[in-house]
C-alpha cells in the first residue's frame, strides 16, 4: 500500500522548501495567529491576508488542487461552526452601519476565512519541510524531547498500523455484512482491542531493538539543530545556522501580515 | 472533536496552549525509557483505531478511545493525546495548531477522569468500564460545548452536546467490550499500571 500523500511535496525544490525549519516554525505560527486573532466583525481584514498567501503558496511551488483538496476536508466542521453562528450566535445580529450586513454574518464569513487560511498555512508548513526536520526544528526551539519521541513513532507507525486495520476492517466486513445489530457493537469493540494488543506487543520488540542499538528514551538528531546551538546569543555567529534568506523571511513576511492585520 | 484554528477565540486556544504545555511537562516528566515505546505505540494505536467508523443511524462515526487512553496509560495519556493531535494536525490538517492546547485539555480531561473512574475498584469492572468510555466522550464535549459558548455562538452549541451523548454511550459500549476482551485475552494490561505509579512515588 502507498502512503503517497505523507511528505507529498516536500521534496520540491522552492525556495520556501530552503528555509530553515525554525524559521518556517516560528513564520508560519506568527501568521497563524495574526489571522485567527483579528475581531469576527472585520472578516475584510482576513480577505487581505489572503494574497499573502497566495504569495507564499506559489512560492512553495505546491499545487493550488492539493490545497484546495486540504480545504474540503475541514469544509463540513468549519460550515457548521459558521452555521451555529449564523443562527445563534451573540451578536444579536446587529446591522453594522454602512454595510447592511449583520454582525452574525460577519462572524460566520470571519470563521470559515480563518479556518481556511489556517488549512492553507499548515499544508504550506508540512509541505515545504520534510516530517522528521519539522520535529527537529520543534525541539530545537525547546519543546519537550517526549513530544518529538512519540512524534517520531507515530510517524513511523502511524501507517503500518492503519493497514493493520484496514486488513482486519476487511475481515470484519466479510463475515458480519447485512444491518447493523446489537451484537455488531462486540465485533467493533474486540476488532478495536485486538490493534491495541498487536500495537503493545509491537512496542516491545521494537524497545528491545532500540535497546541494543544504544537507546536512552530520545533520539539523537539527525541534523545540525542542535537545541544547545540555539542557546547562543549570536546565531549567526555559528556555521551551518540561520542564513541571509531565513533572516529576510523572518522579518519581511510577519511584518508584512502584521502590517495588514493593524491597518486593514 | 478536533477543532479547527479560527473557530473558538484565539485568547482562550492561546491560554489552553500554555496550560497544556504545562501540564505535558507534569504529566510527562521521569518517563521510563521502556515506556516511551509504549507510548508512543498507544498514540499510534489511538490514531489507528479511530479510523474503524460505526455505523450509527444512517451515518458513520469514528471510534474515539479516549477512555481506553485513560484506563491503559493513566496520566501519560495526557502527552500521548497532546502528540496524537499535534500529529494529526500538522499531516492531516484535522484540528488546527494554535488549537492544539484546547483539544488536548478536551480530550485530555476526558482520558484523565476515565482513569479516575478506572481507579474506583470499590465498584465493578463492567460498570467502570462502561462509565470510562462513557465520560471520556461526554466531558471534552461538553468542555468543547462552554469554549463555543465563551467565544459567542450562543445556546446552538449546547444542541450538538445532545449528539454527542449518544456517541458517549456508544463509546461507553465499546470500552465496556475493549476492556472485557482484554480480560479474556491480555489481562496484564489492565493490571499493571505501568505509566503512572512511578511519578506520584517518585514524588513521596
Amino acid at each position: 500500500m502507498q502512503h503517497a500523500f505523507l511528505d507529498r511535496y516536500s521534496d520540491l525544490d522552492s525556495p520556501l522548501h530552503r528555509l530553515d525549519p525554525r524559521v518556517k516554525l516560528v513564520v508560519f505560527t506568527a501568521i497563524l495567529l495574526m489571522m485567527v486573532s483579528v475581531p469576527r466583525d472585520e472578516p475584510l481584514t482576513l480577505l487581505l491576508c489572503y494574497p499573502g498567501l497566495a504569495i507564499l503558496l506559489a512560492l512553495s511551488r505546491v499545487p493550488v488542487s492539493y490545497i484546495l483538496r486540504r480545504c474540503l476536508l475541514v469544509t463540513p466542521f468549519v460550515l457548521m461552526a459558521a452555521g451555529v453562528m449564523m443562527l445563534t450566535g451573540e451578536t444579536n445580529g446587529r446591522a453594522v452601519a454602512g454595510t447592511g450586513a449583520d454582525l452574525r454574518s460577519l462572524a460566520a464569513l470571519s470563521i470559515v476565512l480563518k479556518a481556511f487560511a489556517a488549512v492553507i498555512v499548515l499544508s504550506l508548513l508540512t509541505s515545504t519541510e520534510r516530517f522528521h526536520r519539522l520535529l527537529e526544528g520543534m525541539r530545537a526551539l525547546g519543546l519537550p524531547p517526549l513530544l518529538g519521541v512519540l512524534s517520531a513513532y507515530m510517524y513511523r507507525y502511524a501507517f503500518i498500523l492503519s493497514e493493520e486495520v484496514m486488513r482486519t476492517s476487511r475481515a470484519r466486513l466479510s463475515r458480519t455484512p447485512g444491518p447493523l445489530r446489537t451484537g455488531r457493537i462486540r465485533t467493533y469493540g474486540n476488532q478495536a482491542a485486538m490493534i491495541f494488543i498487536r500495537s503493545w506487543e509491537r512496542s516491545q520488540t521494537v524497545y528491545n531493538a532500540m535497546c541494543s542499538r544504544g537507546f536512552t528514551g530520545e533520539f539523537p538528531p539527525t541534523s545540525d539543530l542542535r537545541s544547545s546551538d540555539l542557546r547562543s546569543s549570536d546565531l549567526r555567529s555559528r556555521r551551518g545556522d540561520l542564513r541571509s534568506s531565513d533572516l529576510v523571511f523572518a522579518l519581511i513576511v510577519p511584518a508584512t501580515f502584521l502590517a495588514v492585520r493593524l491597518w486593514g | 472533536m478536533h477543532i479547527a484554528d479560527g473557530i473558538i477565540a484565539a485568547e482562550i486556544c492561546v491560554a489552553a496552549d500554555a496550560v497544556s504545555v504545562g501540564a505535558l511537562y507534569a504529566f510527562g516528566r521521569r518517563t521510563r525509557p521502556e515506556d516511551v515505546p509504549r507510548m508512543g505505540f498507544a498514540a499510534t494505536a489511538i490514531f489507528a483505531a479511530s479510523l474503524i467508523h460505526f455505523p450509527l443511524a444512517g451515518t458513520s462515526v469514528h471510534l474515539g478511545l479516549i477512555g481506553i487512553a485513560g484506563i491503559l496509560l493513566g496520566i501519560r495519556s495526557f502527552p500521548v493525546i497532546f502528540t496524537a493531535l499535534l500529529f494529526q494536525s500538522l499531516i492531516f490538517q484535522h484540528g488546527g495548531l494554535i488549537s492544539v492546547g484546547l483539544n488536548t485539555i478536551n480530550l485530555g480531561a476526558g482520558a484523565l477522569l476515565a482513569w479516575g473512574i478506572w481507579r474506583w475498584r470499590s465498584i465493578p469492572e463492567q460498570l467502570r468500564a462502561f462509565s470510562a468510555g462513557f465520560c471520556g466522550i461526554l466531558l471534552p464535549a461538553l468542555l468543547m460545548a462552554l469554549e463555543f459558548e465563551l467565544t459567542g455562538y450562543g445556546r446552538g452549541a449546547f444542541y450538538i452536546l445532545s449528539v454527542y451523548a449518544i456517541v458517549a454511550a456508544l463509546e461507553g459500549g465499546l470500552t465496556l467490550t475493549i476492556v472485557s476482551f482484554f480480560r479474556k485475552v491480555k489481562p496484564e494490561l489492565l493490571d499493571s499500571e505501568i505509566l503512572e505509579a512511578d511519578v506520584w512515588e517518585a514524588e513521596e
